[in-house]
């Protein structure tokens, strides 16, 4: 074209030009621009600028290609065409059209459904603006010693609870850090207002700067100031309802715990995405005038430390001076370290140990995402199924579209046009279904779900680009197929469906069943582990346990021996006992010291503490495997005995529990001999492994709980009973109960409502599976009804009809189960490796849930096929 | 009412088109312009006048001619149609009727100092 050495104009304003100008122009235009472009690179430097000038001036309406095309008409006639031609095989083809669109629709309910409680555990914390740039501080509090090296240490071995000086010595010592925010761990508090008297749980001490690093939604009082003075208390809209009804609350006195009257000064709600909650907040200065020195003691552990950064900081600016900061401010009489966690971390990625909430946990998210994801494919493989079987019928359609000209692209579109009106159909159908499904969620979930948030034109758009995703990945293999047929072999007759056809159908329908199985199996491997969960021989015996919670309260403490001995004399009651706490509640760790075995040198450890009296082991039966337990006649045990749990002489360097009996002990500022040591019993959960545990005896101020023994039939006549025990006794406070059992198994919740959300979701799967088995089986039946007549015309039995039919599954599902079992053991086996506790993987799980598959799926078909065997074969003979 | 529309600048294009007569293209247009008027001209604007002038069935078009200079793209020639040449005699004819009717003191400048 041009002679090598000449300039050529610039290519991307060519390019331009060619792509918008209207094909009718486009090249004598390009020819004029040529030619002023030659004549320009003669006299002009600038020849190409003004080549794009010319270029971008040619960009105006008469010139620019119409966006219809140029065969605007005939397109817009055919996509009218499209739809008249999609609507009638809907309303022509009921049941088949039935069966897609509810598998469609419960495929797409279940992903809206899962998205809006995935998209609630992933917005924990995110309504603070200071989200980014929060952070908290994670705590190791480790044994007297060596120091491990903490920047390989794990930060499971850290934990959220830690003391309170850290929070005041940082944010002194850090010019990073802007605000600091302490909150202690939740107690239950008596409110009394008028005569309303409740007990309250969790209630905490916060710091003032609350406000400052969380965005609460404050609906009373001055965030600035609320939490200042001491003795006062800021109550969430409930607390406030419940005892000031319509009256405003503000500047009103509850009387705490029967003493001090504390003044309201603020309502604030916190929002119900929180990784962690409240009842009411008492302002720390409170605290701080009751127990003034545990706010120097960096060894008391009950504070929660939240930080946020100053813009333009980092938080690796601040970990990098840990060690100087340690140094210079921490007394050394243990090894203790610091770390720092991201707030976005708190809920879902969180390793440390004592968290203040609930935690979420991602793989929960992934497990509920895949089995959203796997209802859809499993709808959107009936649709293929079912579309492909019924080719049949399409294709004279096709052939005589073929014939009469239509392309190819006509006829995939049309095909696309008609899943994407199935789709659009089924998910009209499903926002119902998301709107009924929505509040059975949240019961199982047991959350608040918002849903506000789904109503914004992005996911308006996202959704019309969600349902024609699924129309076109549903209608795509269909639509490819079908607009594949040969004219002349369609309508010279001899068409059959390929066996390429059959075969694609097949492992499609062994795809559903593997998935199938492999959510079945996970359903009833998580309801077992669950089961064997509640059922695990714990070391002790909670059930028909009372637990009688008084939160310290002085009086009862003082009258603890009188209470006890009044229960006792009621005949349903067996034992009572005071301890600090009992199995399932919060406890506290100390360093404890225990003398060596070899040395006979003190060494300290850190295990749980339980504050307990004599008859505690007795009540919850738990076993000593050395020593003896507290007594009576041993008036000294209150202040000198220790009883270690199994695990804690194990930590002690004892494998051999006699062996520590009589060793000296030093623990929060008592010394004396270990007495005993109990068969270890787990307290915690059986996630984890039975940790170290020491059992001191309960003094006065340092016990909050009765357990009481019952051996009622009927628990309420008897609780009534011990109540007015107690209101004679100690009037001022009510009498808050609860079974230890079922607080103990309340920490299974998270697991059980994980079951329930997966079995649910699971049973839809099959059921949208056995919706597409159910439409292949009316189509192979109908396909084969003139055999079925000819049998029965030749003397074939209906078992034997219904077993013809029945077997080509069989292969399919016994295909299927040979794919998904090694899949499901290996990510159950994982699921399991969770638990410290945990069931073995038997052959029964698979079993059990490949014969429900197996028996769900025949009772589907039976639908049909026992119709199509007991049907008279005249019927189907006669049409010929 | 207006029987045929033709814009100033259509106007020019039509004018300019039969004075080339047989030389009529994008370039040689847009120079005749350029040097007869002494105004400027940028191809959009004359490219869209053409296409629209060619809707309006005033213009026809013929591709022909590929030089070497226009890197072998055609050149497209434009003629005037007869409906065209009725067009430009009207415009040209309401034209002169409207400077008939002037009455000859309305421009002498003398008078217009209102």
């Amino acid at each position: 074209m041009n002679k090598p050495n000449q300039i050529s104009p610039p290519r991307w304003s060519l390019k331009f030009f060619r792509w918008f100008c209207h094909p009718d122009y486009a090249e004598d235009i390009e020819g004029d621009l040529f030619e002023r472009f030659e004549k320009r690179t003669i006299e002009n430097r600038a020849a190409k600028w003004l080549f794009t000038l010319d270029v971008l001036k040619l960009f105006r309406p008469g010139i620019i290609k119409p966006i219809t095309g140029s065969q605007k008409l005939n397109n817009y006639d055919m996509f009218k065409n499209y739809f008249k031609i999609g609507l009638r095989n809907i309303r022509r083809h009921k049941t088949f059209s039935s069966l897609n669109i509810a598998g469609l629709s419960v495929g797409i309910a279940s992903c809206i459904l899962i998205l809006i409680y995935v998209n609630n555990e992933l917005s924990y914390d995110t309504y603070n603006s200071n989200y980014e740039t929060t952070y908290r501080v994670i705590h190791y509090y480790g044994q007297q010693g060596e120091a491990p090296d903490y920047t390989s240490l794990p930060t499971n071995e850290y934990q959220v609870w830690g003391n309170a000086p850290v929070a005041p010595a940082m944010q002194q010592f850090f010019p990073e850090i802007d605000k600091v925010f302490r909150f202690t761990s939740d107690a239950s508090w008596l409110f009394s207002y008028n005569s309303i008297t409740y007990s309250e749980s969790d209630v905490l001490f916060a710091d003032s700067t609350a406000f400052d690093i969380f965005d609460w939604k404050v609906i009373a009082g001055n965030p600035k100031t609320a939490l200042e003075r001491p003795n006062t208390v800021v109550l969430t809209p409930r607390l406030a309802e419940k005892y000031f009804g319509s009256e405003n609350p503000m500047g009103k006195s509850i009387i705490m715990d029967n003493q001090d009257p504390f003044e309201v000064t603020g309502v604030v709600e916190v929002p119900t995405n929180s990784h962690f909650s409240f009842n009411g907040l008492i302002s720390m200065s409170t605290f701080r005038n009751s127990r003034p020195q545990i706010f120097d003691s960096w060894g008391y552990v009950d504070f929660y430390t939240y930080f946020t950064l100053k813009p333009g900081t980092s938080i690796e600016q601040v970990q990098e001076k840990v060690p100087e900061f340690l140094e210079a401010n921490f007394p050394n009489d243990f090894n203790y370290h610091i770390k720092f966690e991201p707030l976005s971390d708190a809920y879902l990625h969180s390793e440390a140990g004592r968290q203040p909430g609930p935690v979420g946990s991602m793989g929960s998210i992934y497990i509920f995402t895949s089995v959203a994801l796997f209802i859809l494919l499993i709808a959107c493989i009936n649709f293929m199924n079912l579309s492909t079987a019924q080719s049949v019928e399409r294709a004279k359609e096709v052939a005589i579209r073929k014939t009469i000209g239509s392309h190819r692209e006509a006829l995939i579109y049309q095909f696309l046009v008609e899943a994407i009106l199935v789709t659009f159909i089924a998910s009209i159908l499903a926002a119902v279904f998301v709107i009924f499904g929505h509040s059975l969620l949240e019961t199982i979930s047991g959350k608040t779900l918002p849903i506000d948030w789904l109503f914004t034109p992005q996911n308006a758009l996202l959704a019309l680009g969600g349902i024609l995703f699924i129309g076109i990945a549903a209608g795509s293999y269909p639509a490819f197929a079908l607009s594949t047929f040969k004219p002349v072999t369609v309508l010279k007759g001899s068409f059959k469906t390929s066996s390429k056809g059959i075969w694609l159908r097949k492992s499609l329908v062994i795809l559903q069943f593997s998935l199938s199985i492999i959510l079945l199996a996970g359903a009833a491997v998580v309801s077992s582990q669950l089961d064997y969960l509640q059922k695990y021989d714990l070391g002790f015996d909670s059930e028909q346990m009372l637990a009688v919670d008084f939160g310290y309260d002085d009086l009862v403490q003082q009258k603890r021996e009188f209470i006890k001995q009044e229960f006792l004399k009621h005949k349903d009651v067996e034992i009572v006992s005071v301890s600090r706490a009992v199995p399932g509640d919060f406890f506290p760790n100390a360093g404890t010291g225990v003398a060596d075995p070899v040395s006979g040198e003190i060494v300290y450890k850190g295990p749980a503490i339980y504050e307990v009296d004599e008859d505690f082991i007795p009540a919850y039966k738990m076993n000593m495997v050395a020593g003896r337990n507290f007594s009576d006649d041993f008036p000294l045990d209150s202040a000198n005995a220790l009883i270690l749990n199994e695990s804690a002489a194990r930590l002690f360097g004892y494998p051999n529990p006699a062996d520590i009996i009589g060793k000296s002990f030093r623990q929060w500022g008592r010394e004396g001999k270990v007495v005993g040591v109990v068969e270890d019993f787990n307290y915690v959960s059986l996630h984890e492994d039975v940790e170290p545990l020491s059992l001191r005896f309960g003094t006065r101020f340092n016990v909050s709980t009765i357990s009481v023994k019952l051996k009622s039939d009927d628990f309420s006549k008897t609780i009534a009973e011990l109540e007015n025990i107690w209101q004679g006794i100690v009037p001022h406070r009510p009498f808050d109960t609860r079974f230890v059992d079922q607080n103990f198994n309340a920490q299974y919740e998270s697991d059980e409502r994980f079951g329930m959300i997966f079995t649910t979701f699971s049973g839809l799967a099959i059921f949208v599976a056995c919706l597409g088995l159910f439409g292949l089986t009316i189509y192979s039946t109908s396909q084969r009804n003139k055999e079925i007549g000819v049998r029965k015309v030749m003397g074939a039995s209906i078992t034997q009809i219904i077993a013809l039919l029945s077997r080509d599954f069989l292969t399919l599902f016994i295909i299927a189960l040979a794919i998904s079992v090694p899949l499901s053991w290996y990510v159950m086996n994982s699921w399991l490796d969770g638990f410290a506790y945990r069931i073995s993987l038997g052959v029964e799980v698979y079993a059990v849930s490949a014969l429900i598959t197996l028996l769900v799926a025949f009772i589907t078909m039976s639908f049909k096929t026992v119709n199509a065997a007991l049907s008279n074969p005249i019927e189907s003979l006669r049409d010929e | 009412m207006k029987k045929f529309q033709l814009g100033e600048f259509e106007e020019i294009v039509m004018l300019t088109v039969a004075i080339l007569y047989d030389d009529a293209y994008g370039v040689s247009i847009k120079k005749e312009i350029e040097n007869r008027l002494n105004r400027s001209v940028s191809v959009g604007a004359l490219q869209s006048a053409l296409k629209r002038l060619e809707d309006k069935d005033y213009l026809e078009s013929l591709d022909k001619d590929a030089t070497q200079e226009r890197a072998g793209r055609p050149k497209r020639y434009y003629k005037i149609t007869a409906l065209g040449k009725e067009a430009m005699q009207y415009t040209k004819e309401t034209r002169n009727s409207l400077w008939e009717a002037i009455p000859s003191v309305s421009l002498d400048v003398k008078f217009a100092t209102l």
